[in-house]
């Protein structure tokens, strides 16, 4: 993945300056700058969608753990997961937590491997999937009452 | 674990309705031998009552030692332990994680210690390996039907798919990669298929339209979440072909999980694995209280179980769902009226 910082930037001041004509702030970059192209958004999107993908494969794999089971026999579409209801109390291990220590937590005990290093790619991988298979959902930070279904998918992977 | 010693005859009874004081009578007494004789006394009976129950979708690894086996070695002591026994135990299939002849041989060598006799159908993870081979090896005709006490015992098998391989070029080692994932978007939908929809048609023929009928399928004979497989292709046609029939019960594997329908003169019961829960998809429950309760992922026996079904006379029933948790909600622990 490319870094590129300059299209960041922009992209922030653009939203500032959107906030900044409805009054909202009162103080803000002196100076509009172009939104992104297109291109460039498409090309942003598919950062996206490649890592999504790497998390559904990994969802789907036996490689995290050491039993053989994978993510998807008991989250099939992340269904489960429950992403949008973290940072959140886990009475497991009595703290509150955000979605990446509960995949590590699963991938450690129902899955007996090793923890993932909360920075690697994979992961953001696994992040990006389980969030990608709630697009839409309302944030429900330290909701433990529901188990959630996925976003409906009629065929294919569930992202395009 | 389900204390039968503990579980009161009362709750049960209450269930069926229709039992009858004599039966109560019976049943304060306390033998369910005297139950029997009771409830035959009274006439009218269509089956002599009895019990059988339901092991199902272990899923066992080609791995020593595994979780799975351990869990599976549980369910078998407990049907062992059942007083009164049941008459025979149905297995519905998924005994095999990746249809591996080594994974349906370990299930094999622990379904043996099962006391009374095993009927079994096949799911997709037994199947598509080496398409039913090593399976049919074991256990013969996936197809099956059989006489008990009155009540007429079909099985099939329902995870059929149409060939997605051969155009693709799949080894079997990829093709039951693909039929392992629930969410598999390249499988499409399972079904029974014609030719065991004409076997059915022969096999129903001769029975008249108050003959207790039972029958036994990997997947929801109703259609329930597709995308899971949550559904049989076919089965408005097995629900046509059983129309004639005052009452059908059917029983399935697959889902993991409690859930409950009625179509027609037709009742369907999920049944609870002994490998691991699945989630309720995102569609409404046709009977939302029949259901289970969130699962502890921290229990590796939450969300599992076995089950078992008292027939009575008129053929009604009960199924009764026994776990290792505390996975059901008050109304289902006494059992789901059939
Ligand atoms: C053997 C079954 C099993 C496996 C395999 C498994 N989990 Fe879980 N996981 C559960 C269960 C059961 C829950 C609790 C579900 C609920 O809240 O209803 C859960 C909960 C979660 C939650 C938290 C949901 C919440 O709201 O608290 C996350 C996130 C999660 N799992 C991610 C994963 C990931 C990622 C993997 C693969 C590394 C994985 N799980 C593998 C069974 C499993
Ligand atoms: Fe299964
Ligand atoms: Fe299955």
């Amino acid at each position: 993945m490319k870094l590129n910082t300059k299209s960041r930037f922009i992209a922030f001041t653009t939203a500032a300056v959107a906030v900044t004509s409805l009054g909202l702030f009162v103080t803000g970059p002196a100076e509009a700058r172009k939104p992104f192209t297109q291109d460039e958004l498409a090309a942003q999107y598919k950062e996206l969608l490649d890592t999504v993908k790497q998390g559904d494969e990994l969802w789907h794999s036996a490689k995290l753990g050491k039993n053989g089971l994978a993510c998807a026999n008991c989250h099939p579409d992340a269904a489960a997961a429950n992403p949008h209801t973290f940072p959140k109390f886990q009475p497991n291990l009595g703290q509150v937590i955000p979605l990446r220590d509960m995949i590590n937590w699963c991938i450690q005990v129902p899955l007996e491997g090793q923890a993932l290093d909360a920075n690697s790619r994979e992961m953001k991988a696994l992040e990006a999937y389980a969030f990608y298979m709630h697009r839409g959902f309302k944030l429900k930070p330290g909701e433990n009452t529901r188990q959630h279904p996925p976003v409906e998918v009629r065929s294919g992977p569930g992202y395009p | 674990m389900t204390d039968f010693s503990k579980m009161s005859r009362r709750d049960f009874l209450g269930f069926t309705g229709k039992a009858g004081l004599a039966t109560l009578v019976a049943s304060a007494v306390g033998t369910s031998f005297g139950m029997v004789q009771v409830a035959e006394a009274a006439g009218n009976a269509r089956l002599t009552p009895f019990r059988f129950a339901i092991l199902t979708d272990a899923h066992l690894y080609d791995i020593p030692d595994h979780k799975f086996d351990g869990i599976l070695q549980k369910a078998v002591e407990d049907i062992n332990a059942m007083n009164p026994p049941p008459d025979f135990v149905v297995y519905l299939g998924d005994i095999a994680q990746s249809g591996k002849r080594a994974e349906l041989e370990k299930g094999r060598r622990i379904l043996a210690k099962l006391k009374v006799p095993l009927k079994v159908i096949p799911g997709e993870h037994d199947w598509y390996l080496d398409m039913g081979k090593a399976w049919r090896d074991m256990y013969g005709s996936p197809t099956w039907s059989f006489d008990h006490k009155g009540v007429h015992f079909i099985g099939m098998n329902s995870i059929l798919v149409r060939d997605f391989w051969t155009l693709k070029s799949l080894t079997p080692d990829e093709r039951m990669g693909f039929m392992e994932e629930l969410e598999c978007h390249q499988c499409g939908l399972w079904g029974v298929r014609d030719e065991q929809l004409d076997w059915l048609k022969k096999d129903i023929k001769k029975l008249k339209p108050d003959t207790p009928v039972v029958v036994f399928t990997h997947s929801p004979l109703w259609d329930y979440y597709p995308r899971w497989n949550f559904q049989t292709e076919d089965a408005p046609q097995i629900r046509e072909i059983l129309s004639g029939f005052e009452r059908v019960m059917a029983f399935h594997g697959h889902v993991h999980q409690v859930v409950y329908n009625r179509i027609g003169n037709l009742s369907s019961v999920g049944t609870l694995s002994t490998s691991w829960p699945w989630p309720y998809p995102g569609v409404e429950l046709p009977f939302p209280g029949i259901r289970m309760n969130r699962v502890d992922p921290g229990d590796i026996l939450d969300g599992l179980g076995t089950q078992y079904i008292d027939l009575e006379k008129e053929f009604s029933g009960v199924l009764h769902y026994q776990t290792w948790s505390d996975l059901l909600p008050e109304g289902v622990k006494k059992g789901v009226k059939l």
